[in-house]
């Protein structure tokens, strides 16, 4: 506790603090941030406006995940290439790792953490040769600035697609919001939330608006602190309207019957100490990195008074996005769970550098087939929704998971809004779960 | 799909933002959203030996206005509509319906005895519609008649209005929410499945489908006020809510189901349809009248402590269920107690039916345990001024403990051909009676345990699941397997069997010279489920959202 007073003292008198960390070097930060600073990656034959197709993929395989890689090759999908663009994170969170992240080091055992304050912890290079290199580039995940310090994306369409017959099985509509009760940098208050008696570090609410069979079903997600500690999840049933406790078993289930787990959000949505992580590798490869206003949109899915619309599908069952993927450097990393039960072998994550989002992950079941494949595209804040324009936030836009070997697949189309009004403190917790159903 | 329509020509939305305009000054309210949602259903069931038991075809359609207010943070308005027409009365008529005469008391669940008929004649089907005396004595009370039981939404309570209620939340300079509910709504309390330990603030229609359909559509809703003061976290907790709830609708009791239904719970409209030689069984119901001090009260404070939710709640509620009493002897003379046959009661086994009030005082907590990764789940309520029934002595107050603890467990079982976890949860209730009389037909204590086992398979689309509960002191069990298809937004397809098992208790009765037999005491040794023991149904649900 006295650590932690110190260290909001910190943040309100930067100065003096500044003698006490030891801050991160300028070429440190700028490699981290700014990895285009000294020009834009290229491939030979890899230019932006050209589609890749089954006519030409062998010629770009090296860029590439193998996923993508099978789907082009067989035909299911195509992809256009755009321009590399910087996307850039807000200035409070970059001045944040260079503040509170040079003494940043990892425990003894995996999900331990020395205490950290804002910021991105690892911020250099991740190294072949160091053992740990996978946990730290996945803390650098669990501390990024993913939604920013609270984000809200309303609406939010799933659907359940047959990938064979492309028939939409079903669309359930959704709220999400997510909060960052500790490590905040953008949104007031900083750099915490308080009161905070368990020590919060992050919240995910989740509400069902259709179809009507799970309308008002809520999710409600508590993420602590101690990485060591399970997660509390509660679940509200619209015809039940009552909370239940989750067991995390049904963190691994099919949630709501879609192709994706809890476990799968925002591309890893798990305890660090849940799993074994493994630096395989930087590279430079295709990532669904866009600006959603320069995309062909779908007209029919949403209409609002914004005149905002969601990403379109196609390829094959309707499982693609119709967005580019730009070039991009990434750093390979391999999950594997800790739990023998847990119902695959292992993730292979490509983490975007410059964000530390996972715009593309590939899931291997317990036999180590290649089972899911998990696409998230990333928008550009400055061209996308007014409200979004500077907040340094890489916009999750549109996803697809997809399961090879049932040939199914879960689209997801995103109307993403970072303000903070929309994600108040109170709705992160039981009781506003149980107020808010019927 | 749920409609979305942006406007501000819905008349009572419309009338509700006027009011809320004018109620407060100058603040502006406008009707800025309205979604509609609903269903069309048709739920058939065949029992065993009896054929259609039910034909009930539901449509329920749910708006919600949502309000633009410069003083709220939120403010909306909710209503739930349906409307039931139940057509097993023109398809089986010979079973059920004002025409479905027994040939003794208790005929639907045990075989004749001492009791039926010689002593008890069986109950009239659907008084109201075949003996006037006995509607006139159950005035009030189990007063169906047959098309009241057809069309069970539509009757001067208005139940085709299941919920309509206004909501607000406004929030306080420190952060706070204060939150008010006002209308004709449910307010649930407590974390348990089927039966119920601490949600006992709105009284239950167990004549839809006695305990097995969602509480949330058999719950009968009442005219309440709530007040929720959501004070979140402090130093100590993670959350926090104090509530109270004010239930000023006039008192309704639970609905057991009227003699002629397809579901009575305990075969109570049966017993309360009989009679003692010409005598009707029931004399009067006194049915509390509405009053302010027969309105009733609430509050409950909630929390989250880390790994821990919990609640305390207290209730000052009337019971649901009927209390059977000795009649009140209009000849007694008061200031000459001694005298041979001045008694203040008759007791000559004819009866009024009362509503007691009580007070209930309780609690829940779940709590999470990593080790197991499972939920723990125990919930408790103590009350004082239930009343049971008795043989010789018509009934007794008595405190009461009623106690559940339950386990959900979360699992992937590979080898049942799935990904998707499989929900197993278990529960078991305990009754302790703690001024047990040993002429009580209920035993001092009782257990009921259930479980439930369900899976999903073809993203959630097909999901099988069996519920079976058992009751200890009847010895009777319950399973009723089923699977539920919901192939795409709009059609759910659900097969099931409901089949029982026991439900052959038998109590001395007094007036049988002590015999051991079925009526009219035992109906409550052999509880909800061992009283239904003939009411082996497959159960078909067709259903269409919108």
């Amino acid at each position: 506790m006295l650590k932690k007073s110190l260290l909001a003292l910190c943040l309100s008198a930067a100065v003096t603090c500044t003698a006490q960390a030891a801050a991160v070097s300028d070429e440190v930060i700028q490699s981290s941030f700014f990895p285009y600073m000294n020009g834009m990656p290229s491939y030979p034959g890899l230019s932006a406006g050209m589609t890749i197709n089954q006519s030409n993929v062998d010629q770009f395989k090296e860029v590439l995940d193998p996923g993508l890689y099978m789907f082009i090759k067989d035909g299911a999908t195509e992809i256009k290439v755009g321009e590399t663009t910087d996307f850039g994170l807000h200035q409070s969170y970059i001045d944040a790792t260079r503040q509170y992240s040079g003494d940043v080091s990892l425990g003894d055992g995996y999900g331990e953490l020395s205490k950290t304050v804002a910021g991105r912890p690892f911020p250099q290079e991740p190294s072949m040769d160091d053992p740990r290199a996978g946990e730290k580039l996945a803390w650098n995940y669990k501390y990024g600035y993913n939604w920013g310090d609270s984000a809200t994306i309303s609406p939010f369409y799933w659907t359940m697609r047959d990938m064979g017959s492309g028939k939409m099985e079903r669309t359930i509509k959704f709220n999400f919001n997510f909060l960052n009760f500790t490590h905040r940098t953008q949104q007031a208050p900083f750099p915490e939330v308080t009161p905070n008696p368990s020590e919060l570090f992050r919240g995910i609410y989740v509400k069902v608006l259709e179809p009507f069979d799970v309308k008002n079903t809520q999710l409600l997600i508590h993420r602590f602190e101690d990485d060591t500690k399970v997660d509390n999840a509660y679940l509200y049933l619209g015809f039940q309207r009552r909370v239940r406790r989750l067991s995390s078993g049904q963190t691994t289930d099919a949630f709501l019957g879609t192709d994706v787990m809890i476990e799968d959000f925002e591309g890893y949505n798990g305890r660090i100490s849940d799993m074994k992580w493994v630096y395989k590798g930087t590279r430079n490869m295709l990532m669904p990195f866009y600006n959603h206003n320069d995309m062909v949109l779908d007209s029919e899915t949403h209409q609002d008074e914004d005149g905002y619309q969601v990403v379109a599908f196609s390829g094959k069952g309707g499982c693609f996005p119709n967005i580019t993927w730009q070039l991009r450097k990434v750093y390979e990393v391999e999950s594997i769970p800790q739990d023998e039960n847990h119902p695959i072998s292992k993730r292979t994550h490509f983490m975007d550098a410059q964000t530390f989002t996972i715009p593309r992950t590939v899931v291997y079941d317990r036999k180590g087939d290649m089972w899911k494949n998990w696409i998230i595209g990333q928008a550009h804040p400055d061209h996308h929704l007014p409200v979004n324009k500077g907040t340094g936030v890489s916009i999750d836009d549109a996803f697809s998971m997809i399961d090879i070997q049932a040939q199914h697949c879960t689209t997801g189309q995103f109307k993403g809004i970072v303000d903070p009004e929309r994600s108040p403190v109170d709705i992160f917790t039981v009781q506003n779960m149980r107020a808010s159903g019927n | 799909m749920s409609k979305t329509i942006t406007t501000t020509s819905t008349r009572l939305a419309v009338a509700v933002s006027a009011a809320l305009s004018t109620g407060l000054g100058s603040s502006a309210v406008a009707a800025a959203e309205t979604t509609w949602a609903g269903f069309v259903e048709n739920a058939t069931y065949h029992r065993k030996d009896v054929g259609i038991s039910k034909f009930r075809n539901t449509g329920q359609a749910e708006f919600e206005t949502k309000f633009d207010s410069d003083s709220f943070r939120s403010l909306r308005l909710n209503g739930v509509l349906r409307g039931t027409y139940d057509g097993v009365y023109d398809l089986n008529d010979g079973e059920f319906g004002k025409d479905a005469q027994q040939d003794y008391l208790g005929a639907d669940w045990h075989s004749s005895d001492l009791s039926s008929p010689t002593i008890l004649s069986a109950g009239v089907p659907f008084p109201c519609d075949n003996d006037p005396t006995l509607c006139g004595n159950l005035d009030g009370y189990m007063d169906q008649d047959e098309n009241d039981a057809k069309f069970p939404d539509f009757n001067d309570r208005l139940d085709f209005i299941r919920e309509l209620y206004l909501s607000a939340d406004k929030e306080l300079s420190n952060g706070d929410v204060l939150s008010f509910r006002l209308g004709k709504q449910q307010v649930v309390w407590g974390k348990t499945d089927l039966f119920r330990v601490l949600d006992v603030i709105n009284p239950v229609d167990y004549s839809r489908h006695n305990i097995y359909d969602e509480l949330e559509d058999i719950r009968i809703p009442q005219w309440m006020l709530t007040a929720e003061w959501r004070m979140g976290p402090n130093q100590v907790l993670d959350d926090s809510n104090l509530s109270l709830v004010w239930n000023f609708d006039k008192f309704r009791p639970s609905n057991l189901g009227t003699c002629g239904q397809s579901y009575k719970m305990l075969d109570a409209g049966c017993f309360f349809s009989s009679r003692l030689g010409p005598w009707p069984i029931i004399h009067d119901v006194e049915e509390p009248e509405w009053s302010l001090a027969n309105t009733q009260l609430g509050a409950k404070w909630e929390g989250v402590y880390g790994d821990a939710t919990f609640s305390v709640n207290a209730l000052t509620y009337r019971q649901q269920l009927p209390s059977l009493h000795f009649r009140y002897n209009p000849a007694f003379n008061p200031a000459n107690p001694v005298a041979p046959g001045n008694t203040p009661f008759l007791e000559d086994g004819v009866f009024d039916i009362e509503f007691p009030r009580v007070n209930l005082l309780g609690g829940a907590i779940d709590y999470y345990s990593m080790d197991m990764d499972a939920v723990w789940r125990v919930e408790l309520a103590y009350t004082e001024g239930e009343e049971l029934p008795r043989d010789l002595d018509g009934h007794k107050e008595t405190d009461m403990l009623r106690y559940v603890i339950g386990l959900d467990k979360n699992l992937v079982i590979p080898q049942l051909g799935t990904s998707s976890a499989f929900l197993i949860s278990g529960q078991l209730f305990g009754e302790h009676i703690l001024d047990h009389e040993a002429d009580m037909p209920n035993d001092e204590d009782n257990w009921i345990a259930t479980g439930l086992f369900k899976g999903w398979y073809m993203n959630n689309r097909l999901s099988p699941q069996i519920i079976a509960a058992h009751d200890f002191a009847a010895e009777a069990t319950v399973l009723a397997p089923s699977v539920s298809w919901t192939p795409d937004n709009h059609w759910m397809f659900n097969l099931g069997l409901n089949v029982k098992f026991g439900g052959d208790q038998k109590f001395p009765w007094s007036v049988a010279g002590g015999a051991p037999v079925y009526e009219p005491l035992a109906r409550f040794t052999n509880g909800p489920i061992g009283v239904a023991n003939q009411e082996d149904e497959i159960q078909f649900t067709i259903r269409y959202s919108f």
